[in-house]
């Protein structure tokens, strides 16, 4: 089905009535899983994923992890393993565990995440993480990348900063009304199939990109407007996770379960 | 076929504040309304913004103080250009002195010299054992930092490599202590004295995340006897409860002159190690009345309890919420063998303890 984009042009809204700088809703949790050391369950609209991560740790099975980076000789490796469920997308698809899609994305959440932690702290192990997708609705590699920030959050591994992602595209993909075309945030499948469109990461507020993947043709001119647009974006998911991290930390103190922090406000106001 | 039309369900309400981010930079403006310069404005409000809020809670990435008067501690990091401390983790704020740290909500256990820890044995070598302990690297127990059985004191031979296995072997369980710390992190462990060695007679439970604050915390005592005070018919039941600092438990029968809570034998230890010390290394469990297998099973219940409810798990609150769990069982009616804490009887337990 095409995207009618005359539709866009008349009331700037989009196929799902959002305007172009909204985010879809999101919904995340962290300890989901008790068992593990660190867990998280994501949804960015329709698209809904799980993380859990356990490390770091020794490993045994070191280097024949597919999508393990070597961050040099002492720092813990990264290993990303994506599942995608069959019953995610709309037409169930079989996909073996050789799928070099699924393979891209764990090399770059590995990659991206490995720059980002503080690898040097855990010499000799590793940090497993595994993804679950349950649904897919647009911005999977986006999704992927919050649930394990989440994650490892939950685990306590340190890191610079939080690593968030989002889509942006255009909506436009000739040349003719370049005056007209507008970045949109976010996008989900429908937009994805019709609209040239790349996954930004940055880190946590700064504008520092930490991925940036296009896989469609666009205008070069277009390009600043939509990593702009998704750098915008990339700050509203990280004040949601900040949230998320906030409300559990809130709870274990008031419950209890961890000491009262001590309070820097005196000496940062003077 | 008739059509029926049903009535719109109601618009769910959405947390406002969590879509704050799409009304806040809401804007129609034709130029695209994207903020290029955002680099520059968007550090110092938030940050402001954040520290004023009284909350003690610090997350990745957060300034803490840009003051060169502190030091940096675990869980934080410094910038370059700006000198300022960061978060590099989500927890609470800790000062000591003039050192900033941060402590986690949750992590892996980070060993430190002197802590009882309950390990597994992963992997036997030619002069050291490799135990999981839980912490991001094995720890190692050389053959030289155990007791021989009969408390022999003599220098590791050859004969002894070619023995390691009869010590400890594969998936074995022991209670050590941490004798040595290297500098990535690995520890070295001990068994070196009657507290410590192999375990058995019991269960084993593993407490995740006792890295950060929740689970088991240091204490002044981490191996103890659990009295049953008399729950069951027999008089003198006893449980031996080692709470390992990284978050592995040992519950086991208790066991006169032997195990880790055998620290209060006083001067004649000497002569305890010549008589027990012989089947110290032993795999074969004794014989265990069905009565003291119910209330091991009670007291892994309520340690589980005590988790999920996100208490501390130390000595007193094990004594008091298993008490607590043996009078819940009397009074549901249910009878003493109810060993149910999950759910709302869990809920109860944790309620129980807390308002007291």
């Amino acid at each position: 089905m095409p995207l009618d984009t005359s539709t866009y042009d008349l009331a700037l809204l989009r196929v799902d009535g959002r305007r172009w700088n909204e985010l879809r809703r999101l919904d995340g949790q962290i300890r989901t899983q008790a068992a593990a050391d660190g867990s998280s369950y994501l949804e960015m609209g329709n698209t809904k994923v799980m993380c859990v991560v356990s490390g770091p740790s020794e490993d045994k099975r070191r280097g024949q992890t597919s999508a393990s980076t070597a961050t040099g000789s002492n720092a813990a490796d990264v290993a990303v393993s994506v599942v995608v469920a069959g019953f995610s997308s709309v037409d169930r698809k079989k996909r073996g565990r050789g799928d070099k899609r699924i393979q891209e994305l764990q090399t770059t959440i590995s990659k991206a995440l490995a720059s980002n932690l503080h690898t040097h702290l855990y010499p000799r192990s590793t940090i497993s993480i595994s993804l679950n997708v349950l649904s897919q609705d647009g911005s999977l590699l986006a999704a992927l990348i919050n649930a394990s920030t989440l994650a490892l959050i939950d685990a306590g591994i340190p890191m610079t900063d939080y690593l968030v992602a989002c889509t942006a595209g255009s909506t436009s993909s000739y040349a003719a009304n370049d005056d007209r075309a507008d970045p949109l945030v976010d996008l989900n499948n429908q937009e994805e199939q019709e609209l040239p469109f790349l996954t930004m990461a940055t880190l946590g507020a700064t504008d520092k990109v930490a991925v940036l993947v296009c896989e469609s043709r666009v205008q070069v001119s277009r390009l600043e407007g939509m990593m702009a647009a998704a750098a915008d974006a990339c700050k509203g998911v990280r004040d949601f996770l900040d949230q998320v991290i906030r409300e559990k930390g809130h709870k274990m103190v008031t419950e209890g379960t961890i000491e009262k922090g001590a309070s820097m406000a005196i000496e940062i106001d003077a | 076929m008739p059509i029926t039309i049903l009535q719109p369900a109601p618009v769910p309400v959405f947390n406002d504040t969590r879509n704050d981010h799409a009304s806040a930079s809401d804007s129609d403006s034709d130029e695209g309304g994207v903020d290029l310069e955002g680099d520059i404005s968007m550090m110092r409000p938030s940050k402001r913004a954040r520290r004023t809020e009284d909350d003690s809670i610090v997350t990745p990435g957060e300034v803490i103080t840009e003051d060169p008067q502190w030091m940096r501690g675990h869980g934080t990091y410094t910038t370059r250009q700006a000198p300022a401390i960061v978060s590099s983790v989500a927890g609470t704020l800790a000062k000591t002195n003039r050192l900033l740290s941060v402590r986690p909500l949750r992590a892996r256990y980070t060993p430190e010299i002197g802590d009882l820890v309950v390990g597994r044995i992963v992997e036997v070598q030619a002069k050291r054992w490799r135990v999981d302990v839980g912490a991001s690297l094995l720890a190692q127990l050389p053959l030289s930092a155990i007791n021989l059985p009969g408390g022999i004191q003599r220098r590791r031979t050859e004969t002894d490599e070619l023995q390691i296995r009869t010590f400890f072997s594969e998936g074995e369980l022991l209670v050590a202590e941490v004798q040595q710390l290297y500098g990535d992190g690995g520890a070295v462990l001990h068994t070196r004295s009657l507290k410590y060695g192999k375990l058995r007679n019991g269960v084993f439970v593993a407490v995740s995340g006792t890295g950060g604050g929740g689970g088991v915390v240091r204490a002044r005592r981490q191996a103890f006897t659990l009295d049953l005070g008399g729950a069951s018919a027999d008089d003198a039941e006893k449980i031996d409860v080692v709470l390992g600092v990284n978050g592995y438990i040992w519950i086991s029968k208790h066991v006169e002159g032997e195990g880790a809570a055998a620290e209060t034998s006083g001067p004649g230890i000497n002569r305890v190690e010549e008589s027990v010390g012989l089947n110290v290394y032993s795999s074969q469990n004794d014989d265990i009345p069905m009565s003291t297998m119910r209330e091991i099973a009670r007291v892994r219940g309520v340690i589980e309890a005590l988790v999920e409810h996100g208490l501390r798990v130390d000595e007193d609150m094990v004594a008091r919420a298993y008490h607590e769990a043996v009078e819940m069982a009397r009074g549901d009616g249910d009878g003493e063998d109810t060993l149910y804490l999950g759910g709302e009887r869990g809920r109860r337990l944790a309620q129980a303890l807390v308002g007291r």
